[in-house]
């Protein structure tokens, strides 16, 4: 098993680090950087807990050997926040009640970051289709749905 | 989790070196959605990862005289989102557009979803309805495979082990068109998928047509008899009617886990018509389709 050194922007904070070839780097973010806020759920892309941004674009951290993303800039869900100021998607989650187990939660608010980053004015269809990689169990989809929506107008109004 | 390697290859002549090193042990992976899986699951075990993900050689969407090439390492979103095939290609974009999640679809390549010959892969069926070709290479050479030659069976294709993909080519056809019939909207893999596409002259005589299915048939398929049932016809009720009737003899689905062979019998003529009236441009159903 081959070892190396990579570099990981994470939340804004610079991290090097060596790592074994099979290391994923759901498993560097969650055991080396103790950002638990991703979740391992399924380990095969069909559950979406786990995530998180590269950029402004989401990827799955259990699909992605840890080599791979070396020199990635990458934002988790403990990244989201300023300060102690949560972003729009997080504030809607907790005003609009989506949260049952919360497992889901973090990729949930995570894709819906996304998804506004892509679209900030999105109707209800476009966030149920974006969504889709993202399973919850409770089940809440309605109040999350609700959230994105909230948290589209608040950010408008804001604007 | 399984032992794997993992080396990145930055450009496409080391990529070419390292499968020609590593032979039997290497495995391509870009976005690596269909390896890790596989990893995982024990069916891919000791293997050489060779990562092309940041080969920026292979990513990238060209048009050029009527000609469309997309890089192997072009990601599902950036067809996805691609208003040139939109408008040029749209039986390609619209398959792109249900593809999996857009969480995958970040990850996912074209040139990987093909390699990987599931019977199911969404981006099949409309790259043997645009008639496309692979451009494959291996250390010192390079060659070419119609689509319609590419798949071999589940998961097999003409691929030699030190051979990579570079890119997939076709004509534009903008009278085009994709239809796919899930369990569910979310993360289904299809039940029955199909995608056409047609030319017709200034009489509305059809001149050329292909017609694809997957999830039909160990590999994705050509319908040759449905194609010549409406070529140099005009497309109305009775041709139609043929086109459906034909179907059948170009499908040999099986039962599974999401349906019946019975089931897909019977849903695989109507939704060719359903692609092959939106190709023509006459169908008043617009399906479930972006």
């Amino acid at each position: 098993m081959s070892k190396h050194d990579i570099t990981l922007n994470v939340n804004g904070k610079k991290y090097e680090l060596t790592v074994n070839s099979n290391e994923l780097l759901l498993n560097v973010l969650r055991d080396k950087l103790f950002l638990t806020g991703s979740k391992y759920g399924c380990g095969i892309a069909e559950c979406g807990a786990c995530t998180i941004l590269k950029d402004d674009e989401s990827y799955f951290a259990c699909m992605v050997p840890a080599v791979a993303a070396d020199g990635w800039n990458i934002t988790t869900v403990e990244g989201l926040a300023d300060g102690d100021k949560l972003n729009p998607v997080q504030q809607a989650f907790i005003d609009n009640s989506a949260i049952q187990c919360g497992f889901c939660v973090p990729g949930m608010v995570v894709t819906s970051t996304a998804l506004l980053r892509e679209n900030p004015d999105p109707d209800e269809d476009f966030v149920k289709d974006y969504l889709r990689g993202n399973f919850c169990r409770c089940t809440g989809y309605v109040a999350m749905v609700k959230s994105v929506l909230d948290a589209a107008s608040k950010m408008k109004e804001a604007k | 989790m399984k032992n794997f390697e993992f080396i990145k290859a930055p450009d496409v002549k080391a990529a070419l070196a390292l499968l020609d090193k590593e032979k039997d042990n290497a495995y391509l992976v870009a976005g690596s959605t269909n390896a890790m899986v596989d990893i995982r699951a024990g069916k891919v075990n000791d293997r050489t990862l060779i990562g092309i993900r940041d080969i920026e050689a292979l990513s990238g969407i060209k048009f050029s005289r009527g000609k469309i090439t997309i890089g192997a390492g072009t990601t599902i979103s950036e067809i996805a989102e691609s208003s040139l095939l939109a408008k040029k290609a749209p039986v390609l974009f619209q398959a792109a557009n249900q593809f999996a999640d857009p969480t995958t679809r970040n990850s996912a390549t074209i040139g990987g979803n093909i390699a990987n010959a599931s019977p199911a892969a969404d981006t099949a069926p409309p790259l043997l309805a645009l008639k496309a070709e692979v451009v494959i290479a291996k250390k010192g050479s390079k060659r070419r495979v119609a689509m319609e030659d590419f798949f071999l069976g589940v998961n097999k294709t003409v691929l030699e082990k030190d051979e990579l993909i570079l890119a997939i080519e076709f004509s534009a056809n903008p009278h085009s068109a994709f239809y796919k019939v899930g369990l569910r909207n979310a993360m289904a893999i299809s039940v029955v998928t199909a995608a056409a596409s047609v030319r017709k002259d200034k009489d509305g005589n059809i001149t050329d047509v292909a017609i694809a299915l997957g999830s039909v048939a160990p590999k994705p398929v050509r319908a040759f008899n449905a194609e010549k049932a409406v070529l140099g016809k005009k497309a109305d009720e009775k041709t139609i009617a043929d086109l459906m009737k034909a179907v059948s003899k170009d499908i040999s689905p099986i039962d599974d886990v999401r349906a019946s062979a019975e089931y897909r019998k019977d849903i695989a003529p109507v939704i060719v018509k359903r692609v092959f009236c939106k190709a023509c441009g006459i169908c008043p159903n617009e399906g479930r389709t972006k």
